[in-house]
């Protein structure tokens, strides 16, 4: 994760300070600033435009403190459900303004104190009860901001659980203003810098596993498969196919598996092939180290295999032993103290705040077949005798497109997400792309890509900027599952063929270096474009940037159609969405 | 058994709590003698009652006394830096266990 300091302002109609003072010494990442506005000025503060611009926005209020509907019912009143629902509608509004100078914003939802009963048994009663009025209340206010892709909602009711009878601190409310007990605030951290590093794009991406004991019980070495304790009349048994099914929830929401085991590989494997309880099969495993060696460099092999970086790996083993070879050995990766109970897997995996993502895509969901296919084309490699025809027999697709509002949040998500080949890695908000590419000077195309093992989806992006006689390529972006396939080519020639149909005899991509990049570099060193001193890369003149042979580049009508002499379209496309957005 | 000790245990837990929220040239050193009234205290007026209310939170959890610390500060009950009873940890301790024993 960037180690980057994130500017965060504290929104509120009570005295947030505590919470602030946690997130700043805390020492989980994304490290804080913080600036607090007043408390008690929460419409000024959201729709007022001083201040500079800040990272994150956290809005932290209580109903009764900014719904004066919610105020009279809470006094037990009757009340016009039609005018809080207005006045939620206004709240939310004023939140959507706000969402506009921040660059992102964190809405906490409301809730009602523990310690007031309300109408007790009538209380859910629409109409009358409080309860049933807060929760309509919380989800006219979650439909309303849905339409902002940087605005999100948090659900504060598990900090107030976990924080147990100490809670509700009325001292601390009537001595400084404060309606909880630290240990809410403490509660909330966690899940607060897991929203930030989401939306920075630093969730974790894969759950790497160890196999005895943690995913079944006992050791299959020994027991052989149908000896390991897995399902069937026994509560551990259950506990690891709870687990299993827990992994497996976690990728439909696009988070891998691998499996890092000290076993033979075919005695592990027999176990999953074969035993009827297993949830996870061979084909929702995104990859597996499967030996006698030492699990740290396991590790390190399968993430380099998978083109992902050790940031973006959790370490689960119930060994202490081996969760602490991995600490010491690769800090990168997130190894959480795991239990000893396998009653509590499930729900320890379940609570890690490490996978949150400000969008889940159909690419998401679809990643363990993309990774599946993976496998198939690296297998295929080996069967064919030349890279060249390895790659011939891939069928590589390419399809070029404007930016549509469908195509947003992936968009974002590639901003946000992709390191290795990333020509600039600036990080963009969907409405900072919106306001970017919106520039009449500007073009930007997202690039989808398939081949006879499996629809990638949508992979790249390619923006340029152009000036006369000059275009500068901004954004050169590909997601690593679809690196050397000779992808980048295409998007060269892509970038090239356009910028010379506008005009322009001098094409220039500046490389932007950062810890991450290098396959970026390494491409353009290797791409033909000249480079001319420091990080930049040129094409000169009217000579096309050649289409690779193993690359069939389609579009909408015909391969050149994308994007030759239709800019004007692409334009348009792309106001509509921006209109949308 | 609440003693001096025990209460400063307790005491300790609530530093603790409130440390988390201090940058560490800030925090508070869990000590007796550590002052937390006059010109030597270190904490700002959020951050002390802040403490003063978990302490009693602790205190009443660990099935002590209710102890009016806030109250105590909030009604001038003390008098000068060096008599009153709020100064350090150690004789917040001492007050806690005073109030238990004048509840007995």
């Amino acid at each position: 994760m960037s180690t980057r300091r994130v500017e965060v302002e504290l929104v509120s109609d009570f005295n947030l300070e505590i919470l602030g003072r946690y997130l700043v010494q805390d020492g989980l990442l994304p490290e804080c600033s913080m600036r607090s506005r007043p408390f008690g000025q929460v419409y000024p503060a959201l729709l007022g435009d001083a201040g500079a611009q800040v990272d994150f926005g956290i809005v932290w209020t209580r109903p009764e403190g900014v719904i004066p509907t919610f105020a009279a019912a809470a006094a037990l009143q009757p009340i016009d459900i039609d005018a809080a629902m207005r006045e939620v509608e206004a709240f939310a509004d004023a939140v959507a303004r706000y969402a506009q100078r921040v660059r992102f914003v964190l809405v906490i939802a409301w809730m009602s104190p523990a310690d007031h009963r309300g109408y007790g048994m009538l209380d859910w009663r629409p109409g009358l009860g409080i309860r049933n009025l807060l929760a309509r209340m919380n989800l006219a206010l979650a439909e309303r901001l849905a339409a902002h892709g940087t605005a999100f909602i948090l659900d504060p009711s598990p900090w107030l659980q976990a924080a147990g009878p100490g809670a509700i601190s009325r001292k601390m409310w009537f001595a400084g203003k404060v309606p909880y007990g630290n240990g809410v605030f403490q509660e909330a951290v966690p899940d607060l810098k897991a929203a930030m590093a989401g939306a920075l794009g630093s969730a974790r991406k894969l759950v790497v596993l160890d196999l005895d004991d943690t995913l079944w019980g006992g050791v299959v070495g020994e027991t052989g498969w149908e000896g390991i304790r897995l399902g069937g009349h026994d509560h551990v048994g259950e506990a690891y196919v709870a687990f299993q099914q827990a992994l497996k929830a976690l990728g439909n929401r696009g988070v891998q598996i691998g499996i890092v085991s000290k076993n033979d590989e075919h005695v592990a494997f027999e176990a999953i092939d074969k035993h009827p309880e297993m949830r996870l099969r061979r084909s929702d495993l995104a990859g597996w180290r499967v030996n006698w060696g030492d699990k740290a460099q396991n590790l390190v092999e399968l993430v380099e295999e998978l083109n992902l970086g050790l940031e973006s790996v959790v370490f689960i083993d119930d060994n202490p032993v081996e969760r602490a070879r991995i600490r010491e050995a690769v800090p990168a990766v997130l190894v959480p103290d795991w239990p000893d109970d396998p009653c509590l897997y499930a729900a320890r995996l379940m609570s890690l705040p490490c996978f949150d993502a400000p969008a889940v895509s159909e690419e998401d969901r679809a990643r363990a077949r993309m990774y599946a296919a993976d496998r198939e084309r690296r297998s295929a490699l080996g069967q064919v005798g030349s890279v060249e025809a390895w790659l011939d027999s891939l069928g590589v697709e390419v399809r070029i497109a404007p930016l549509e509002r469908a195509d947003l949040a992936r968009a974002t998500q590639l901003f946000n997400k992709t390191n290795q080949l990333n020509l600039s890695t600036r990080r963009l908000s969907e409405s900072e792309l919106i306001d970017w590419a919106s520039a009449q000077h500007r073009r930007f195309w997202t690039v989808r890509v398939r081949d006879r093992f499996g629809d990638l989806g949508l992979v790249g992006l390619i923006s340029l900027e152009l000036d006369g006689a000059q275009a500068r390529v901004v954004d050169f972006i590909l997601s690593c599952r679809a690196m050397g396939r000779r992808v980048e080519e295409a998007m060269v020639h892509v970038a090239v063929g356009s910028a010379q149909r506008a005009g322009a005899r001098r094409v220039i991509a500046d490389y932007s270096p950062t810890p991450r990049n290098g396959p970026c570099l390494k491409f353009l060193q290797s791409s033909g474009l000249t480079r001319t001193g420091g990080h930049r890369f040129m094409w000169c003149g009217d000579a096309p940037y050649e289409l690779p042979g193993t690359v069939a580049l389609v579009g909408p009508a015909d391969h050149g159609a994308a994007y030759q002499g239709t800019e004007r379209e692409d334009r348009s496309e792309l106001h509509v969405a921006s209109g949308a957005a | 058994m609440l003693d001096e000790e025990r209460a400063l245990d307790l005491i300790y837990d609530a530093v603790d709590e409130i440390n988390g929220q201090l940058p560490a040239d800030a925090r508070l050193e869990k000590s007796p003698g550590t002052v937390l009234f006059g010109d030597a205290g270190v904490l700002d007026s959020l951050a002390l009652v802040n403490l003063l209310v978990t302490i009693e939170e602790r205190i009443s959890r660990a099935g002590g006394p209710t102890v009016g610390l806030l109250d105590h500060v909030a009604t001038g009950g003390e008098t000068s830096e060096e008599t009153m009873p709020l100064r350090t940890l150690g004789t917040v301790a001492a007050f806690i266990v005073g109030t238990r024993k004048a509840c007995a």
